[in-house]
């Protein structure tokens, strides 16, 4: 086990919350690194363990199923450990608890920062401050630490105030104005978070990248990743035409930024049952026409080439919709695939589970049923490395479960101050009672 | 270039042959040449299928104007090979001792038929290889195609993402594909990770289709909560921004549109801030009962709207930024060319190109403060460094020459 880690060693000093922050550690974690979440049981941080400290069963069915669908539809005692939000990107963490809010946890934290070599934070702009721990402070207990901050819009400039989850920082980076339904307005938009996904694999990619750097020098330093700036990068064909060509562009709906006609999502026989189909090429047009039996429609010449397709979008995109309705979705992909034609199901989370190609892929890891969880299969790290032991070697770090560890074999507090920073509420497996609303 | 060229790259000294093509593979190679790595891209005889793609510098159409090739392959050097042809194929053979890591996004099949499998091309060299494909290397699914749209539906909590009785919807542009080559580059920066520090070389594998899966834009979320609850995420029944029991969603503004979220709590008393109402702090608002009351609703619809109808995106992001508020303007791209701040704070830069000049290119996705971000080159023309390249690796001008006349290299 541990053979051929990259980041065998590393120990990163984790203050990440929500999912770009927590993401971004987490890569480091499954390359290796000694990841340690800093958790303060006197402090809610929101959408970090759970939606809420206390969530009683019938509130959680009212939330969103990806927020608040917890084992048997019951967050139980513990939410934060159970979490189908978040759990699974504390996996390969450890988790200690510690109120850094007064002297004592101060120094605690200072001793972890004193012997890590990142520390990566995405609170609410000025909460490390507050404490004390600017980046003179960080830098004074380990003066080669390198650093991520996660802010929303940049530590500099006009807009350092801004204050947002992945959804608003979306609309800022241009993600929301670009994916709407080509006859409705913004309003009728559901929340996604495209951008935590893309800054928190950036996030990662930068520390990396800032490890090697020290590797080779000595030096560290610090990375600020400013949330709507690195999201902007998911959308250069648009970046550039308003830069090149004073284009403001809105949504498409599902047809292609890249010019492919048709391309769109239909409704096969049956309830919610949609395929997604592309013809990237003119030869895939060739091979859809010659499935669907050549009809007159279909034929006409000008159609041969994207662009004359483009001129009579509509006019194919409601032809195809009348044929495929009437057929069954997992017979087309299947076939339309055998021919060449790029089709695919939109895949449900259900379905997903029922997917025999998703069910055996590297992409899940079975985690054993807990005292928090039912036996699951969890997600795993998107590469598999032929060497390295780079997957899911730690189940998710429940609240606390590292305290020991941390505070003994590391920091080397003696039993007596064990007992002390226990009995002080610094030390615990849970959240203090005026969270827990006790 | 706008940035410091003397300062050192984090990446520098790493060597990346770039084997990919279209979006996603090209995306992960960019960002570790942006840090300094050497990428060396390897394009067919034509180039990149990408350079067919607009948008189009000045809307002029050609295979070098094409803003997403532009924007994948800056600071790399181009070479074309012919790797179907047995001088091309030795002259990847001969570039390949040269790299750290090599990058494919060959599909399996091809990779199989060309020889050019991770396998087979460590077999040449002793390099890593991380390869990234549709759906892996196994499986039912291994051989099919995929266009963003496709992978999002499939890989990507598309489902979910669009109004109930209408169709699902993609996310905007390409980007499934920026973030499936975000992921890869981690992977193999980590596998040069691994030589540097344990001396050894590995295959690294990636597939579109599993990124997308564990994607936390509500992917694995909604699949974790699936195998614990059952429940299924569904496409909403009411489209559109909710008042009343919290304010949440998109709203219509006097220039465009604004994201909020205003629930109960701290965020709904800096929402009253915000627009200066403070008897909206009045504990009745806490009650939730009378938060979903119409009455309610009415109030604050009556305050809300003309407020926004009233204001500008900017003067309604500033006083939600006083009010420390959770909002944000919809920006399109052109407005985040235009803003002044993103635009003081270098989210834009330039790039100078030998034959097209000057142009503006998306800068940095992140600040590093020692090895900064930096475009040192425009991406490169077709075959640009395809004889330089030929004399490192080892050929003579009469050789080269020859490669160029049978058509394996240009």
């Amino acid at each position: 086990m541990n053979a051929y880690l990259p980041l065998q060693g590393i120990r990163v000093c984790d203050f990440a919350c929500v999912w770009a922050g927590q993401t971004a550690t987490m890569y480091l974690a499954d390359l290796g690194a000694d990841c340690i979440k800093v958790e303060n049981p006197y402090v809610w941080n929101p959408a970090t363990r759970a939606a809420a400290p206390v969530l009683p069963a019938p509130v959680a069915q009212m939330l969103p199923a990806w927020m608040a669908g917890h084992p048997d539809n019951d967050p139980g005692p513990r939410p934060w450990n159970n979490s189908p939000a978040f759990i699974h990107v504390i996996r390969n963490k450890r988790s200690f608890t510690v109120d850094s809010r007064r002297p004592e946890g101060l120094a605690i934290v200072k001793s972890l920062i004193a012997i890590s070599d990142v520390l990566a934070e995405n609170l609410a702009r000025g909460t490390l401050e507050k404490l004390g721990l600017d980046d003179d402070a960080i830098r004074a207990a380990r003066p080669d630490i390198v650093i991520l901050h996660l802010p929303a819009y940049g530590r500099t400039g006009d807009y350092v105030e801004g204050r947002g989850y992945g959804a608003h920082i979306d609309g800022v980076a241009g993600s929301t104005i670009l994916r709407g339904y080509r006859d409705s307005a913004p309003e009728t938009n559901v929340q996604t978070f495209a951008g935590d996904f893309f800054v928190g694999m950036h996030g990662g990619l930068a520390m990396l990248a800032a490890l090697r750097h020290r590797r080779r020098t000595g030096q560290g330093q610090t990375i600020e990743l400013a949330q709507a700036e690195c999201s902007a990068s998911m959308f250069p064909q648009a970046a550039l035409d308003a830069a090149w060509n004073g284009r403001a562009t809105g949504s498409i709906g599902n047809r292609s930024t890249e010019g492919f006609v048709p391309n769109g999502v239909f409704a096969a026989r049956g309830e919610e049952q949609w395929l997604a189909l592309s013809c990237r090429s003119d030869a895939e047009w060739a091979a859809l026409v010659d499935y669907l039996g050549s009809p007159a429609w279909a034929t006409a010449p000008e159609f041969a080439t994207a662009g004359g397709r483009r001129a009579s979008e509509d006019a194919i995109e409601s032809e195809l919709a009348a044929w495929i309705a009437a057929r069954d979705r997992e017979e087309l992909f299947r076939d339309l695939q055998e021919v060449g034609v790029t089709a695919g199901p939109v895949l449900s989370a259900k379905d997903v589970t029922e997917d025999p190609h998703a069910n055996q892929s590297p992409a899940y890891h079975r985690l054993e049923a807990t005292e928090d969880y039912p036996t699951t299969d969890f997600p795993a790290p998107s590469f598999t490395f032929s060497r390295s032991d780079v997957t899911l070697r730690t189940p998710p770090a429940l609240l606390g479960e590292h305290n020991h560890y941390v505070y003994r074999e590391l920091l080397g507090v003696s039993d007596e101050e064990y007992a002390k920073l226990e009995a002080g509420g610094h030390i615990t497996t849970t959240y203090a009672d005026e969270i827990m609303g006790r | 270039m706008t940035t410091d060229a003397a300062a050192p790259a984090a990446l520098d000294g790493i060597t990346v042959l770039d084997l990919t093509a279209h979006i996603a593979g090209p995306y992960s190679t960019k960002l570790l040449a942006d840090l300094g790595a050497r990428v060396i891209k390897v394009e067919r005889p034509g180039g990149d299928p990408i350079r067919a793609f607009g948008p189009w510098l000045n809307d002029e159409p050609g295979p070098e104007r094409s803003g997403a090739y532009q924007f994948l392959n800056t600071n790399k050097e181009s070479i074309v090979l012919d790797l179907k042809s047995d001088g091309g194929r030795e002259a990847l053979e001969r570039l390949l001792p040269l790299a750290d890591v090599a990058v494919t996004s060959y599909p399996p099949a091809v990779a199989e038929r060309l020889g050019l499998t991770p396998d087979a091309l460590r077999g040449v060299a002793d390099v890593n290889v991380l390869s990234l494909t549709n759906f892996g290397w196994d499986g039912p699914y291994r051989d099919y195609s995929l266009s963003e749209t496709v992978l999002y539906a499939m890989g990507g909590e598309m489902y979910s993402h669009g109004s109930v009785g209408r169709e699902p919807l993609k996310m905007g542009g390409t980007a499934s594909l920026t973030q499936c080559g975000a992921m890869a580059a981690i992977g193999a920066l980590g596998a040069v990770y691994a030589t540097e520090v344990h001396g050894i070389t590995q295959r690294v594998d990636v597939s579109l289709f599993d990124v997308q899966l564990n994607s936390v834009d509500r992917r694995s979320s909604a699949i974790m909560a699936y195998r614990f609850s059952g429940r299924i995420n569904d496409r909403p029944e009411v489209a559109g921004p909710s008042t009343g029991a919290g304010v949440v969603g998109v709203f219509p503004c006097a220039d465009g549109y604004v994201e909020m979220t205003a629930s109960a709590g701290p965020y709904w008393h800096r929402f009253a801030e915000m627009i200066d109402r403070p008897d909206f702090k009045d504990p009745k608002w806490n009650d939730r009962e009378w938060m979903n009351s119409p009455q309610a609703r009415e109030e604050v619809d009556v305050a809300l709207y003309p407020w926004l109808a009233e204001r500008t995106r900017a003067e309604i992001w500033e006083a939600a930024r006083n009010a420390h508020a959770i909002l944000a303007p919809l920006f399109t791209a052109a407005d985040l060319y235009e803003d002044p701040v993103f635009r003081e704070r270098g989210l834009w830069t330039e790039v100078e190109h030998d034959t097209l000049g000057r142009f503006p290119m998306l800068g940095r996705p992140y600040m590093l403060s020692e090895t900064p971000w930096a475009i040192r080159r425009a991406a490169p023309t077709l075959g640009q460094d395809t004889d330089a390249l030929l004399e490192e690796a080892g050929y003579d001008a009469a050789a080269v020459t020859e490669l160029r006349r049978s058509g394996a290299v240009a």
